[in-house]
């Protein structure tokens, strides 16, 4: 990853999940033993909640985003900043995909700051989450990004989310 | 016909709310392989730092790590804590979220008189994963709690802020949790 060849308007990254059935949602469930029954239970999650199907997790789906944008400053940069909102549910039969493109890149402190639009985008199109990343990537010849990652406290106001976001 | 949920709500009374941290929580137990594994497959994330020793160790993380945004589902049900699924067999329509505390983190609930809840989306800082072996520690609090006035009438926002951190003190992430109450 190179701060200097990146040009705003790229799609930066795209991750394909394929499918999402009941098992995938099943598995999320019980790795974080997560027994809301509006996540296997079809008749609850439609009868009783009034739900479009078997809803897949919100938490699930926060994790595919910040996969996305850390794959994408990967291995040099770091994900410092994301932030995003459910703009509609997904239920099991929906293929997703998470995709990330450049929308700004500025310097400050000796490293190189990328802002990403990201979304998670259903088979027919829809965007069901999106918002925003801030990356941080070390400059040609500069610092590596130091990890553990320290913010200094200027940039929380000189790099912040489009208005949008 | 029953009194609106806005007119029963008392905006001086949430706004005693801002500010109010709670108790720091531990998570459930140190981060072990079997933990990062079968949640690495569960969000099908075949990144080598979670899984593979060799190529960890000449990482910047130089050992196994956990995802950067695991440490929000670190905290599970204590062996010696009720069972949460009792809930279920007392009553047919309870949705099986007994227990369930992943986003208060120890924080009291806020009285208040409006029933349907929304996430209103997130804000998160990282800063370290949480690494084979280590504890996480999270603090929650109050950051706002203000009434608002929408489409579909007044709603409850609250924005919950909790850390994250080792129990060395290492900051890992913080996590700003809009929740919209109608």
């Amino acid at each position: 990853m190179n701060f200097e060849s990146l040009q705003v308007g790229q799609r930066l990254h795209q991750i394909d999940k394929g499918v999402i059935t009941t098992a995938h949602i099943m598995r999320w469930s019980a790795a974080v033993e997560n027994f809301h029954r509006i996540h296997y239970d079809a008749p609850f999650a439609i009868q009783h909640d009034g739900l479009p199907g078997v809803l897949i997790n919100g938490s699930w789906k926060q994790h595919v985003l910040v996969q996305l944008v850390k794959d994408a400053l990967a291995p040099s940069g770091w994900l410092w900043r994301l932030k995003f909102r459910y703009r509609k549910m997904d239920v099991a039969g929906d293929a997703l995909r998470a995709i990330a493109d450049m929308v700004e890149k500025r310097e400050a402190g000796g490293f190189g700051f990328v802002t990403l639009k990201i979304a998670l985008i259903d088979q027919l199109d829809r965007v069901s989450t999106e918002g925003h990343a801030i990356g941080v990537l070390p400059l040609a010849g500069g610092p590596p990004v130091p990890y553990p990652f320290r913010a200094d406290p200027a940039w929380s106001t000189q790099i912040g989310f489009p208005q949008d976001a | 016909m029953s009194e609106p949920a806005q007119a029963k709500a008392d905006p001086a009374a949430l706004a005693a709310w801002v500010g109010r941290e709670g108790e720091p929580k531990r998570s459930t137990a140190t981060l072990d392989r079997e933990t990062i594994r079968r949640f690495v497959q569960a969000i099908m994330d075949r990144d080598p730092v979670y899984f593979d020793d060799t190529h960890a160790a000449t990482s910047r993380y130089q050992t196994l790590v956990a995802p950067p945004l695991f440490p929000v589902h670190a905290f599970r049900t204590a062996a010696d804590a009720p069972d949460p699924l009792v809930s279920v067999q007392l009553d047919p329509n309870a949705d099986a979220t007994a227990g369930n505390d992943g986003v208060y983190f120890g924080l009291p609930p806020i009285e208040h008189p409006f029933i349907r809840l929304l996430n209103g989306g997130n804000e998160i800082e990282f800063y370290r994963c949480l690494a084979l072996g280590e504890r996480c520690v999270a603090r929650a609090r109050y950051a706002n709690v203000q009434l608002k006035e929408g489409r579909s009438g007044t709603m409850l926002m609250v924005d919950i802020e909790t850390e994250f951190r080792t129990e060395a003190g290492d900051l890992l992430l913080i996590n700003r949790q809009t929740l919209i109450w109608r």
